[in-house]
């Protein structure tokens, strides 16, 4: 350590912990010949925990995430998946096989993950031992000769070697460095210190933290869950499996453990933009509700919107998407109502929002009704085809195509509310028929009449629980803080000697910080110098401070080299 | 909610950045003049870091800014005179000298260069936030805004590292990069100021886009300066193999390496914190406005690609075996996955992000 030659070497050996920046591994392992069991595993777990170990899943990681930017995905697009499937009959089932409709569950890609977290655990642990070793463990001895480290300087003093060591110990304590005296007997005068050592903690911070992150979505996918559910305006729901229509529950959760408030949608306000280049796209949404947190309890209202969530006995539920809801009265043969209801269409242009549907009689008699239509909020004619024109209900007007015979929803298939199948019906008009509010259609042969009444907006909700999802923000704050940590702090030692001179002394400070550190140290350092020199000159007030020594390297060596 | 557009400040704005295309463009000559017709400043400075350098040395003087500089541009323990890597301080003049003086120092086509740089910094700023006023909101709703913003921090942020670290060299590749985003911006993606849809009106939108702005400007200039280390790095081997001369041509005049490798170092430890925060505040925002903190949406794929690949770059550089070229390579494709993410997945992949409003 005191044998230093070129200041590259003196920052190398005096931070033997972590001469490598960032994640000092064994950045290569030595290979050495396995033993027998417990040797293979230890050989396969160093080479797992090596940094390039590290590096090639990090790059797998960054790899094996894009398949499943490119390709529909099972978890957040199923039909888009199905669609796949029809248009590359050979290719898709080999991707299914891969596992890519599904990248972010695929085993793969866990495996990925799953060995990275191993190695970084494997990594972080012993780090973390060591950094509390290190905590403990005194700054290494002043190097012999401070003038060859990157950062030095020396001046004169007027008091005596030992005094110049003690201000310089009390001055450095007081910036809170740890310190290092000579031990009894070592009758030279130096002193070291050193600080910076929440820069490695910071480091173990960050990665700590990234392995909470994954175990707060573990929890989120363990115990969470998601649900839809559409409704019109006017109904209720309360939030128990049955009245939704979907629900996605995670591994550990079940049907009884859903939080049982109920909701009222009361009013459904969409704005749009109605000039400038932005004319049709939507300024506002606004679901009026009233919710009560649990069975019996006081309905309080709640305006519902976009980025305006309603947090509810420890859900969540979410305005997802809105539409129209025209209300038919159907009368059958019998000349009796047999359906008189909203009936939710789904947009097929969220520009305009043209929205399709079907109206399902089950209970006309003597033959089942069926109704394919189109919703056209504001219709305008192109060239004998209605087309809209504005999202928003502007003398709206349904197009339909009726259907009588069996809907087949006895067949015990399930069948889409919004699809109908005619494979068992006939069509009873040969061209659609259009009905503005108000207005009827009287079926051919006596089947009936259809009056279009008017219309609600439906808009449907996303209730989810994801108790990992707090745990998982208090992980990422904390990474952040350690990456800051790790970024800014700079780990670095100084040293002081002292040698008689005359009546007095001659102090020299070298100082050195981690090469990687983001910069700055020799401001720190001159400033610290200064300070020094200061605390000196007032411990010795009355003797002007001698002449200023360089740092020739010549010049130095007869000074310091006693 | 219903907001509409204030025309006089959208054509404020837009003839500001059209101003600023200008004047940058001028920089952008000023810098390629100094580049072709300057004073060789290599020799001067080699001979200025050999000389005895004790006084300016001698930390106590009276100037703070001579305080501890050695000699070399940059803190290197392994750069002193005389150590290793005496070539580290060949090519940027030495910071002992204030700004000021070494903008003077610099030649008349780098005084030029940094004047216009400046002028078409402010001019930039200004057509930023007068479309910010133009619209209401802040001026990063679309992809034409965003590119204005983000090359705006690319050019604040560069003419800070050229008078930080004198680093004038850069100015012909860094305001050149600038000019042909920015100039692509205006003539292919123009979009006229308007309004939000109701998913972005949120103030997450303002912390979430400002963050990944902030930070895909200072990635863009540690991308130019990644580039350039692989030059000059390509350059030095050439020169150790006899197949290039030393000290001639335009590449002897840009820095050394390892220069190189530091400013883009602290360029992407710069931006990564804030790259780290753009992605936890956008996961807080997708929480707030789809219900989810995390769905693979293709962009959110993609920047969690690209956060991965500089973290990636941030432990090959502390990696045996990976530092210098295959560090700077790895940094490079963190950036392309950037760029893949802002101008093909955003524009091109429908996903819940599809915000970009091109054609």
């Amino acid at each position: 350590m005191t044998d230093v030659h070129v200041p590259s070497d003196v920052s190398a050996e005096t931070f033997p912990e972590d001469a490598v920046p960032g994640l000092p591994r064994n950045a290569s392992p030595k290979p050495e010949v396995p033993q027998a069991n417990w040797g293979w595993f230890r050989w396969a777990w160093r080479q797992l925990t090596s940094m390039r170990t590290a590096l090639i899943l990090l790059f797998l990681l960054a790899l094996g995430a894009i398949p499943g930017s490119l390709l529909p995905q099972e978890g957040t697009d199923p039909a888009s998946v199905q669609n796949y499937f029809t248009a590359h009959q050979t290719l898709a089932p080999w991707l299914n096989h891969l596992g890519l409709f599904n990248v972010y569950a695929a085993p793969w890609f866990a495996a990925i993950y799953l060995l990275l977290f191993a190695s970084l655990v494997g990594c972080v642990v012993p780090r973390t031992f060591r950094l509390a070793g290190t905590a403990r463990t005194p700054p290494p001895r002043a190097p012999r000769n401070l003038s060859r480290l990157p950062n030095s300087s020396s001046y004169r003093v007027a008091l005596p070697p030992d005094q110049a060591i003690t201000v310089a110990a009390a001055f450095l304590g007081g910036k809170r460095f740890r310190l290092r005296k000579p031990a009894e007997g070592d009758k030279s005068s130096w002193i070291s210190a050193e600080k910076g050592y929440l820069r490695e903690a910071g480091n173990l911070l960050f990665h700590l933290s990234l392995l909470g992150v994954l175990c707060s979505i573990a929890v989120g996918g363990l115990f969470g869950y998601k649900a839809d559910k559409l409704m019109v305006e006017g109904q209720s729901f309360s939030d128990t499996v049955t009245s939704l229509d979907e629900f996605h529950p995670g591994r550990l959760v079940s049907g009884s453990d859903l939080a049982p408030f109920s909701i009222t949608l009361n009013k459904f306000t969409a704005n749009y933009y109605t000039s400038g280049d932005s004319r049709g796209e939507p300024s506002s949404f606004d679901a009026s509700i009233d919710y009560s947190p649990s069975p019996g309890a006081p309905a309080k209202p709640y305006d519902l919107r976009i980025n305006q969530p309603l947090s509810v006995d420890s859900a969540k539920v979410y305005l997802i998407g809105h539409g129209y809801a025209p209300v038919f009265t159907v009368t059958d043969a019998r000349g009796k109502v047999v359906y008189d209801e909203a009936t939710p269409f789904v947009p097929q242009n969220t520009g305009t929002l043209l929205s399709d549907g079907v109206v399902k009689v089950a209970g006309a008699s003597p033959t089942q009704l069926g109704f394919m239509g189109v919703f056209v909020p504001s219709p305008i004619d192109v060239g004998g085809v209605l087309q809209s024109y504005f999202p928003s209900a502007n003398d709206p007007v349904v197009s339909l195509i009726a259907y009588a015979g069996n809907l087949g929803m006895n067949s015990g298939i399930p069948q889409s509310v919004y699809q109908l199948d005619t494979t068992a019906m006939t069509q009873l008009t040969a061209k659609p028929f259009a009905l503005a509010i108000g207005q009827s259609e009287t079926l051919p042969g006596g089947q009936g009449k259809i009056t279009f009444d008017g219309y609600k907006q439906w808009v449907s909700l996303a209730v989810t629980y994801d108790p990992g999802q707090l745990p998982a923000l208090v992980c990422a704050i904390l990474a952040l803080a350690g990456l800051l940590l790790s970024f800014l702090v700079r780990r670095r030692r100084v040293f002081v000697r002292s040698v008689p001179s005359g009546d007095g002394a001659v102090v020299t400070i070298g100082g050195l910080a981690r090469t990687d550190a983001s910069g700055g140290f020799e401001d720190e350092f001159a400033e610290l110098v200064t300070e020094l020199r200061a605390a000196h000159g007032e411990s010795a007030p009355d003797i002007p401070p001698g002449e200023t020594a360089s740092r020739a390297p010549g010049e130095n060596d007869t000074e310091t080299g006693a | 909610m219903l907001v509409s557009v204030n025309q006089t400040w959208a054509t404020i704005s837009g003839d500001f950045l059209i101003a600023a295309l200008l004047i940058y463009s001028l920089a952008l000559l000023a810098f390629a003049g100094d580049f072709a017709f300057g004073r060789p400043r290599r020799a001067a400075a080699s001979r200025v870091v050999n000389k005895p350098v004790a006084q300016l040395a001698t930390v106590g003087g009276p100037a703070p800014d001579s305080a501890g500089t050695d000699g070399v541009g940059l803190d290197d323990a392994g750069s002193g005179p005389g150590g290793p890597a005496d070539v580290v301080a060949d090519s940027l003049p030495p910071l002992r000298l204030s700004a000021w003086q070494a903008v003077s120092a610099a030649g008349s086509w780098v005084r030029a260069a940094i004047g216009f740089s400046i002028l078409g910094v402010v001019a930039h700023v200004i057509a930023v936030v007068a479309r910010g006023l133009a619209v209401h909101r802040a001026p990063w709703g679309n992809m034409y805004e965003f590119i204005t913003a983000l090359t705006c921090i690319a050019a604040l942020f560069f003419v800070y590292v050229m008078i930080r670290y004198r680093a004038w060299t850069l100015g012909v590749f860094v305001m050149g990069a600038i000019v042909l985003a920015l100039g692509l911006a205006e003539t292919l993606i123009y979009t006229a100021a308007a309004p939000l849809v109701p998913a972005l009106q949120s103030y997450w939108l303002s912390i979430h886009v400002t963050a990944m702005t902030l930070s895909t400007g200072i990635f863009f200039v540690a991308a130019v300066l990644g580039i350039l280390y692989l030059i000059a790095q390509r350059y030095r081997k050439r020169v150790a193999a006899g197949k290039a001369n030393a000290g001639n041509g335009l590449i002897a005049r840009i820095p050394s390496p390892e220069q190189l490798d530091k400013l883009t170092y602290r360029a992407v430890i710069f931006g990564f914190p804030i790259w780290t925060f753009g992605v936890i505040a956008g996961a807080i925002w997708a929480d707030q406005a789809w219900g989810r903190y995390w769905g693979w949406d293709p962009v959110e794929t993609w920047a969690f690609v690209t956060w991965v690949l500089y973290a990636c770059y941030l432990h090959a550089r502390a990696t045996a075996g990976w530092r210098g070229t295959a560090s700077h390579v790895i940094q490079l494709l963190g950036f392309a996955s950037l760029m893949t993410n802002m101008l093909v997945v955003q524009v091109f992949i429908t996903g819940m992000h599809s915000y970009a409003g091109v054609g």
